[in-house]
């Protein structure tokens, strides 16, 4: 069994790669008059938390990459380096990143980590630097567990999931309109995931893919971009702070506040931890669904469109 | 990439972009030109509330919202708005401007240049229909 194999740090190395691509967006939105939007301080937090979350994960990366190599210690497979297998490794890990990503979604403790990502109210190419410093306390790396057993080298796995957030990062722009159908079929392209940046009734919980959108389809989660309906982007109730410290640990603080607030049950505690963003042990809050169940009663003629079936 | 590039190529790069953006004449905050913009700004937010009075700023970069379930208030926040119930702020009005602080992490202090004869009439305001 291989106990030693690298990979480059892609992640790193398409840094100059990123800087340039944000230069030549800003430039060409600026020519053009039209493809997106920048403002200044949104734009630096969003870069300062790209930075953070590189530090985070020098700081804290040895905590993933210990659990991975104890697993990979325990398994009996091997399935080596050959490029079926790197290739094999690459589509598993992207399926692994789709339920990783509706986890951070769907369980608020998970989404205390990602939310930050979705804190923007605008959508460029910084936007997909915005990300987290805490995904370690989410303990995602469990989802990626599996893959390890299966006979994958953690190196591998990290090198195939540093592959995914590189190609996520050219998708978060409204600079590019919509691709060959071919591609917008099969490929997660910059018209899904404006829609999964949504905060619009019709756009919440949708479009979690990485690399390939076809793990909407399968899963019953794919909601494509409306000419009529604009994305409106950010979180449904936006941040009214650029200090990236708030902007990274908010939800935990909610989390804490609301796990801790006195006369609740313990079975309500930990539902502030686990259930969907949005609940509250007395409904006074909305999650996703209650959101498009209001929205549905006040337009029943969006009933059974896209997002609302 | 060793630490040593990666690094200053980070530092080098943030400050270029977000120096080219400001310069770009992208650093302005938004406006709210008429109060139907800003009572927009609040339903974008809060859809469900019934509006009953929106009051602009004179700088037109902050609203105060009556709603049926007290005051709220929306406001720029760089080229885009925020919006917030106003239930258990505190508002300080002083020579530079109101001063509203609230028990939100995502939103805990929020300071709106105004004369100070705008900041007491804002402040009573709150009080009054909070």
């Amino acid at each position: 069994m291989t106990d030693t194999l690298s990979y480059p740090d892609v992640v790193n190395l398409a840094v100059p790669l990123f800087i340039a691509a944000i230069l030549a967006e800003i430039l060409w939105i600026h020519l053009k008059g039209r493809g997106g939007r920048y403002e200044t301080r949104d734009a630096l937090t969003s870069l300062i938390m790209g930075a953070g979350s590189v530090v985070s994960g020098i700081l804290l990366g040895f905590i993933a990459w210990g659990f991975f190599m104890t697993l990979w210690a325990i398994t009996p497979l091997d399935l080596g380096t050959s490029w079926p297998v790197v290739i094999l490794c690459f589509v598993l890990d992207d399926l692994r990143y789709y339920w990783v990503h509706r986890f951070g979604h769907r369980i608020r403790w998970v989404w205390a980590s990602h939310v930050n990502h979705h804190s923007s109210q605008h959508y460029n190419l910084t936007t997909a630097l915005r990300q987290t410093w805490t995904d370690t306390f989410a303990f995602v790396m469990v989802v990626r567990a599996p893959l390890i057993l299966l006979g994958f080298h953690p190196a591998l796995v990290l090198f195939c999931g540093g592959l995914n957030l590189i190609y996520q990062f050219w998708i978060h722009t409204e600079a590019i309109g919509k691709l060959p159908r071919w591609f917008e079929a099969v490929m997660n392209t910059p018209s899904h995931h404006r829609v999964h940046h949504g905060r619009n009734p019709r756009y919440l919980d949708a479009n979690y893919a990485g690399v390939f959108i076809v793990w909407d389809k399968m899963f019953g989660t794919f909601v494509p971009e409306q000419e009529a309906e604009k994305v409106d982007y950010g979180l449904v109730h936006n941040l009214g702070t650029f200090n990236p410290l708030r902007v990274a640990f908010h939800e935990w603080v909610g989390i804490w506040r609301d796990m801790t607030q006195p006369g609740i049950s313990w079975r309500d505690r930990l539902m502030y931890a686990v259930a969907p963003p949005g609940w509250s042990h007395d409904g006074s809050r909305d999650t996703s669904e209650t959101i498009k169940a209001k929205h549905l009663a006040n337009h029943p003629e969006d009933r059974g469109t896209p997002g609302f079936s | 990439m060793p630490l040593h590039i990666l690094g200053p190529l980070v530092v080098i790069g943030i400050a270029g972009i977000v120096v080219l953006v400001h310069l770009l004449r992208l650093s302005a905050p938004s406006r709210f030109d008429t109060e139907e913009t800003a009572r927009r700004a609040w339903l974008r937010e809060f859809p469900g509330t019934a509006v009953r009075k929106v009051r602009l700023s004179q700088a037109g970069d902050a609203a105060l919202v009556e709603t049926e379930s007290g005051a709220g208030l929306v406001w720029a926040f760089g080229a885009d708005t925020v919006a917030r119930p106003l239930a258990g702020a505190k508002a300080d009005a002083g020579p530079r401007g109101l001063t509203l602080r609230l028990p939100d992490y995502t939103a805990p202090r929020i300071h709106l240049p105004m004369p100070p004869e705008e900041a007491a009439r804002w402040r009573a305001r709150i009080e009054e229909t909070r």
